[in-house]
């Protein structure tokens, strides 16, 4: 991009959820700052971290629980899907994506997921973990503004 | 068949075969397990020495000899066991799996700084690991029981330590390169093998549930090792106090280790020939730090930074 020229940003808004009470402040956040704003679509995404089979002593067992787990999330999901269309948005410019992947690290799972598509924007909620927490596990949300690139990320709190 | 590696006193007068080890219980003294046609005779079971507390049997782990070739064995029959752990008031899960200590022991197989063996499945399809018996003591007991003073220990015996250390920590960076992590770093998981000299990681089997960072436990527990080398064991609050140490006014909270609040980390104002750049590697786990190492490669460059000074 030449020096001076404005780079154009969409009104794309991909938003990492997942179950927790910080993922549902954020789409709360985005429902009350974007609901009944024209031209914005907002996408739901829950990388799905595929669970390790060493924490499961048989297939069997894994495949229950993976099976429990996406049908609990794509409730939450449509949950949040909800938020969205009552805070004003058009019931087609809300969707959801859920994708199955093996994730060492979660934030650049979600990262190469929106590095595939077209956002200007991520939405993502905080824990507000623990320096020690963060230090002994580390935090996604840190991760993604650390590392994302080619978009602008809104970390609500 | 046993008659060639057992006296006979210590001949039981009637075996009791195992093929299916699912419970680890009714594999006893004396009995034999058979894996992949190969007997192993039971001795006891083995006792985790951890820290002075009374030692934890561990039911699932056997003492053994093979009786093709007389050789001692450890043998870990299958257990799984989920539990929450606690580090620092936060909790997290942990788990076993015999199939990840499996994994690892292929990955390591000839590699210096592990344990060595291999695994194969009973009749029942559990995965047992068959483990060379590995004479030595843990490092811990090896660095606590000198009777040395700390400056003496750290100009004539942390160097070599160190540099030992450092092949383990190479070691688990090799770990990390394959996707694997050992899952319980502790300074009593290094076994110090008589006659090599060689430090050995043992006990791969735990694992826990991991968050953003998938290696970032097992940093953790690199970094209390290190600490504890340097330091010559634990340096606690409440020693010094007993002792009424002259730094123990200087020290504030950023001093102490980011999760155990009543350990020293900045052993610098305790014994002061500790060289700066060795202490700013320790200090990274402290409470005072405002950078975390991220992986093994950024510990092992500062070390070898150290080590390599003129």
């Amino acid at each position: 991009m030449a020096q001076g020229e404005e780079k154009t940003y969409n009104k794309n808004v991909l938003i990492a959820a997942d179950e927790t009470e910080n993922a549902r402040r954020a789409v709360s956040y985005v429902a009350q700052f974007l609901g009944g704003l024209p031209g914005f679509k907002v996408t739901l995404l829950h990388v799905v971290g595929e669970p390790e089979p060493d924490y499961f002593p048989t297939t069997a067992e894994r495949e229950k629980w993976l099976s429990h787990y996406v049908q609990r999330v794509d409730g939450v999901l449509e949950e949040y899907r909800q938020i969205l269309i009552q805070a004003g948005f058009d019931p087609n410019d809300v969707s959801i994506r859920t994708t199955l992947r093996y994730c060492p690290s979660m934030a650049e799972c979600i990262l190469e997921e929106r590095d595939q598509t077209d956002y200007s924007t991520i939405v993502v909620g905080r824990r507000g973990i623990s320096r020690l927490e963060e230090f002994l596990f580390g935090s996604i949300s840190s991760k993604i503004v650390t590392h994302a690139r080619n978009c602008s990320v809104w970390v609500v709190e | 068949m046993a008659s060639q590696w057992l006296s006979p006193h210590q001949l039981p007068r009637r075996f009791r075969i195992h093929t299916d080890t699912t419970d680890f219980f009714r594999v006893e003294y004396d009995d034999v397990v058979l894996l992949d046609a190969k007997p192993y005779l039971i001795r006891h079971n083995v006792k985790e020495l951890r820290f002075g507390l009374d030692d934890e049997v561990k039911f699932w782990v056997k003492r053994a000899v093979d009786l093709k070739d007389g050789s001692l064995k450890i043998i870990k029959l299958v257990f799984y066991e989920k539990f929450m752990s606690h580090v620092g008031g936060i909790e997290f899960e942990c788990f076993r799996s015999p199939r990840k200590e499996a994994r690892i022991l292929k990955l390591v197989a000839g590699h210096r700084n592990f344990m060595q063996g291999f695994s194969v499945e009973d009749e029942k399809g559990n995965v047992v690991r068959v483990l060379d018996l590995i004479q030595g003591q843990p490092l811990s007991f090896y660095v606590q029981d000198m009777d040395l003073d700390h400056e003496t220990y750290f100009y004539e015996r942390f160097p070599g330590i160190l540099d030992s250390f450092l092949e383990c920590v190479r070691a688990i960076r090799f770990l990390h390169e394959h996707g694997e992590r050992h899952g319980d770093v502790r300074r009593d998981h290094v076994l110090i093998e008589k006659g090599s000299g060689n430090y050995r990681w043992i006990d791969f089997d735990y694992n826990y549930r991991h968050r953003e960072n998938i290696y970032g436990y097992d940093l953790f527990g690199l970094g209390n090792v290190l600490v504890f080398l340097v330091g010559k064991g634990d340096l606690l609050i409440r020693d010094l106090a007993r002792d009424n140490h002259p730094a123990l006014s200087s020290l504030t909270e950023e001093d102490f280790s980011i999760v155990f609040q009543n350990r020293v980390v900045n052993l610098k104002k305790i014994y002061p020939y500790i060289p700066e750049e060795l202490n700013r590697v320790i200090m990274h786990y402290s409470k005072g730090t405002n950078w975390f190492y991220e992986n093994t490669a950024q510990l092992i460059d500062d070390l070898e930074e150290y080590r390599n000074a003129p």
